[in-house]
């Protein structure tokens, strides 16, 4: 890039930058569109209104791995003293800056997080990225690597089977953890040992154990908890500081089981009670499920891997030495992953309508990107899965650019209703 | 009230209760003659016949007895006696099923106890590859097919009775429970007779081999134990059962993180519902370790005594990490 | 006496419907939308009302629909159009027989909806990203051919030979093709043909998603166009049910919808 051009465009505070207008326009819908929202939530809002209004920088001190993709195991990086930063990212600003040099009909989420990456980079706790651990997952993904490498990080491509089922698929993966364990330590400077694996696992399991109640809490109906805030909470644990978001959720589940006491609900009874999975929705891109809650529906669960993949799994160690730890956290993000780069859906449709089952769900809201092959060949699929055992679903696909408000809300608000006629039916 | 119990039985510290009940019926298997404990001798586990203080026999010990006949005595009243024993060993085992093995055998015990010796000492467990594992896993069949033949061709002369009872020549429970009562001489190579040599010979490398192999990997000799083959035969009915619920599961691999006996379908598997496998010693260590609700469960005579929860796969997880 | 009104409000077009307490027609109106569709709409309303003897006080209750239903203020509840199109579907539908596949064709978009007996939406396929195989497709039709669109069904059955297959997808692009034919010494009967199959292509594809079962209703403004109706049937394989005044639909839909939820309201209280 022009250095004037750089130079003029990193003399316009932060806060007045697109992004920064673009963060600013979802928060404002995401807190005033809604009344009521709890009061651990200002935690959260407000920290978003830190990094991405203000941009002020998180991690200052600490080595930060940047993280593409929900496969990388963060009790790794934690023990080798670094802070994983998940850096999937949602802003339509980026998205149009990676458009300049990506194939027409490319994801979104890649085009998005590529121009972040180009950039240089606004978002100030990416300015200090240096190396990238990449999962060779789906096809975009995978060729973004040698794109990255030559915007100047070092990319370290992670081996990623794509037939889980088998047991060289097991060892492969056990293999290419091991070796990223091994080269954390090139990275961080500091090497993996079986007390600071301990630690990080312990650390990571508080994290899971805060989403886990949060998640249970999820279940009430009528329901105490907002998916857009649901998003919001979990969305922050890609940046957040492991420590005060965990301590942060804890607080927020404290207030939610008051709530639960108290009886004060956050959607209507009648409120059609939505399950959302697909293409993952990343701050600010939270469109749809704010769409889907403005128009009286509440998203009570989701599957996606910015929100419940990223932290539902939690590792079982059955001696703790450094190699069965290792072994275990690989098994436990490989396995279970319900990712649509493998081979088989299995996996993704049993959980899929578990969690229909165990949330009384009334109705599914599948979201894929355009581009996105691998979540749009599973739909079909899926959305047979679905019907047979009588929940409907919805099919959207969309991106991050805004102008599709029209026809989305067309759509969720015919799924909507025609959900709520079906409970009045059914009454 | 019963949610109460059903709570306080979740979230139970289950390796504490193992190593309490384990330790309590060491004791009576080992000792509980001295009290003059008798259970017969048709018991589903390796209550040792060589051992002074025995409360009962092992089964297979009259087993082997009574099948060194010939094949017409075997036909008749011969084989009354075995199925009589049959009859009296499915009923002790039918009630806890295969956690005679987890629970009661000392020979498990002893090795549970060799393996928190090597945790103690900060060294790393062996596990069998998949390939290695699928052969390995044949030859308690083998055994438990050589125990039933040998002695049935000792009675037709094709064996020499110097082979003696023919498993418990080469079992490790010969050689090595009796020690706990002060009594080491099992532990001699017999030189009266070439097959009593080759005999006890065989049986003194087996117990190396076999303390060897506990030290370096988890519950080694039950994945060769005749006894655990003769119990898998029988399990259809029994009344204590591992149980899974498919639809639960999310192919986390908890399970398989922690199984003693490297188990692949307890976590591979979501379309069983009985999920018990022949090398399945119920330690129940899977169940302790899934966090998710309801996916396995320890049912007995039809109701569920111990269930994965989240509650309590956290409590125990949390502890683990402290202390492990 | 107690009325309710449904205001349907299109990319080119506003329609109302007003129905009684027994769900019959009291009257119906369409007009241009314009650049002042909220004015316009109110304005359009009075006048119908005012027509018909009655005032704005015996409007019990008014639902919106359509892509301004949102900035209606003076209604008292939005719906989609999906949802008004389908109960729309189910009422007019009712002295035919059992309705099951709903086709709207409308001036900007294609819609496709499948219902179940009591008019609950099962599913749902739309076409609101391309005007290939909306009504813009037959106004621009209509201009390259200085032809009404009025005509467009006379020319369609006045052909005596085979229509003309249209390659082009895009409909501006389909101008510059529909011009070249015309010089090549192609008929308008013929072009106008080839438009109507390549319309009744797309659409018949679009509704496949969903399934095509039972009776299938057609309805939106160029369901008026006889041509394409019989293009359509060749398509589809079968006869549609075709109503009197198919622009209505959605607005009697959420005529319709508004006198339930009057009731509903009524009886909660």
């Amino acid at each position: 890039m022009d250095n004037e051009l750089q130079a003029e465009k990193k003399s316009v505070p932060f806060n007045r930058t697109h992004q920064a207008i673009e963060a600013e326009r979802m928060l404002r819908r995401i807190k005033d569109d809604f009344s009521d929202n709890p009061d651990a939530m200002d935690y959260f809002y407000d920290l978003y209104e830190q990094v991405y209004c203000k941009g002020e920088s998180l991690h200052k001190e600490e080595k930060v791995v940047g993280t593409m993709c929900v496969q990388v195991p963060e009790e790794l990086i934690y023990a080798a003293g670094g802070v994983p930063v998940r850096l999937c990212n949602g802003f339509y600003t980026d998205d149009q800056v990676g458009a300049e040099f990506m194939p027409a009909k490319s994801c979104s989420l890649v085009k998005a997080t590529l121009g972040m990456l180009d950039k240089g980079s606004t978002l100030p706790f990416v300015d200090k990225v240096e190396n990238i651990i990449l999962p060779a997952t789906c096809d975009q993904k995978r060729k973004a690597g040698a794109m990255i490498s030559e915007m100047g990080y070092e990319v370290y491509d992670m081996e990623v089977p794509p037939v889980k089922e088998s047991e060289e698929a097991r060892l492969y993966w056990r293999r290419s953890v091991h070796n990223f364990a091994v080269s954390l330590k090139k990275i961080t400077g500091k090497k993996i040992t079986k007390a600071n694996l301990k630690d990080a696992l312990a650390k990571v399991a508080a994290a899971q154990k805060a989403y886990r109640t949060l998640h249970v809490l999820r279940k009430e109906s009528p329901s105490i908890f907002l998916g857009k805030d649901a998003f919001m909470v979990t969305n922050a644990y890609f940046f957040d500081k492991i420590e005060n978001w965990t301590a942060a959720v804890n607080r927020l589940n404290a207030e939610l089981e008051q709530r639960k006491e108290k009886k004060i609900t956050a959607a209507q009874r009648r409120a059609p009670r939505i399950l959302f999975t697909g293409s993952p929705a990343i701050f600010p891109n939270l469109k749809l499920p704010v769409l889907i809650e403005e128009s009286g529906g509440v998203i009570v669960a989701d599957e996606t891997c910015s929100s419940n993949r990223m932290l539902y799994d939690m590792v079982a160690v059955d001696e703790y030495n450094t190699e069965n730890m290792v072994a275990s956290i690989a098994d436990n993000y490989l396995k279970p992953c319900t990712c649509p780069i493998f081979t088989r859906n299995d996996d993704r449709k049993r959980k899929l309508l578990n969690m229909a089952k165990d949330f009384a769900v009334d109705g599914v809201v599948y979201q894929s990107f355009s581009g996105c092959q691998v979540y749009q060949m599973e739909h079909s699929s899926i959305a047979k899965a679905l019907q047979a055992e009588g929940i409907p679903m919805l099919f959207v696909e969309s991106d991050y650019s805004p102008d599709d408000m029209g026809q989305l809300s067309t759509r969720i608000e015919a799924f909507i209703e025609s959900l709520k006629a079906k409970r009045r039916r059914k009454r | 009230m019963r949610n109460k119990i059903r709570n306080f039985l979740n979230n139970g510290d289950l390796g504490r209760f193992r190593f309490w009940l384990q330790l309590s019926l060491f004791i009576l298997f080992v000792y509980g003659g001295y009290a003059a404990i008798n259970m017969g001798d048709s018991l589903p586990t390796f209550s040792c016949t060589y051992v002074d203080g025995k409360p009962g026999t092992c089964f297979l010990v009259p087993l082997q007895h009574r099948m060194v006949t010939t094949p017409e005595k075997l036909f008749s009243y011969a084989g009354m006696a075995i199925l009589t024993g049959l009859f009296y060993f499915t009923l002790w085992f039918l009630v806890f099923n295969k956690a005679w093995c987890g629970y009661a055998c000392p020979l498990g015990a002893i090795q549970d106890w060799i393996t928190a010796l090597r945790k103690k000492l900060g060294m790393q467990y062996v596990t069998y590859s998949w390939e290695q594992f699928k052969v390995l896993k044949k030859i308690k069949y083998i055994l438990l097919l050589l125990l039933i033949f040998i002695p049935m061709g000792i009675g037709s002369g094709i064996f020499s009775y110097d082979m003696g009872v023919p498993f418990c020549m080469i079992c490790p429970a010969r050689t090595i429970l009796p020690i706990f009562s002060g009594d080491f001489s099992q532990l001699t190579i017999d030189f009266s007779s070439k097959t009593k040599m080759i005999m006890t010979s065989l049986g003194m490398l087996i117990t190396g081999i076999f303390l060897v192999g506990a030290f370096v990997k988890k519950r080694f000799f039950c994945f060769f134990c005749p006894m655990s083959a003769l119990h898998y035969l029988l399990s259809k009915p029994a009344l204590l059962k591992l149980k899974k619920d498919g639809s639960k599961c999310t192919k986390c691999g908890d399970c398989y993180s922690v199984c003693d006996m490297q188990i692949k379908e307890i976590a591979d598997d979501v379309e069983s519902r009985n999920i018990l496998q022949d090398d399945c010693i119920m330690c129940f260590k899977c169940v302790a370790a899934c966090p998710e609700e309801g996916a396995l469960e320890v049912d007995f005579m039809g109701q569920p005594v111990f269930e994965a929860t989240v509650q309590g796969y956290i409590k125990r997880m949390e502890k683990a990490n402290k202390n492990g | 006496m107690n009325c309710f009104a449904g205001i349907d409000i299109g990319s080119t077009a506003i329609k109302i419907a007003l129905i009684d307490e027994d769900k019959n027609v009291i009257a119906s109106r369409v007009t241009s939308t314009g650049s002042h569709f909220r004015k316009n709409s109110v304005d359009a309303l009075h006048g119908l009302l005012a027509e018909n003897g009655l005032g704005i006080d015996d409007l019990a209750y008014m639902i919106s629909t359509g892509y301004g239903r949102k900035l209606l203020k003076e209604a008292d509840e939005s719906v989609s159009e999906i949802t008004a199109n389908a109960i729309g579907a189910l009422e007019a539908g009712r002295k035919y027989g059992e309705i099951r596949t709903i086709i709207n064709i409308g001036g900007q978009d294609t819609k496709a909806i499948q219902i179940d007996s009591s008019g609950t939406v099962t599913n749902f396929a739309m076409n609101d990203k391309c005007a290939a195989g909306t009504g813009k497709f037959l106004d621009v039709t209509a201009r390259n051919l200085e032809i009404e669109l009025e005509e467009l069904g006379d020319y369609h059955f006045n052909l005596k030979t085979a229509p003309l297959p249209i390659n082009s997808t895009c409909v501006v692009f389909a101008e510059s093709e529909i011009i070249g034919l015309l010089a090549d010494g192609h008929g308008k009967e013929e072009i106008v043909a080839g438009i109507h199959y390549s319309i009744a292509k797309r659409t018949i594809r679009l509704a496949k998603r969903i399934g095509l079962d039972g009776l299938v209703y057609f309805d939106g403004g160029p369901a008026l166009n006889k041509g394409l109706v019989a293009s359509m049937e060749d398509e589809l394989g079968k006869k549609l049910v075709i109503p009197e005044f198919p622009q209505l639909t959605t607005a009697l839909g959420a005529s319709v919808l508004a006198c339930e939820a009057y009731l509903d309201e009524l009886e909660i209280a």
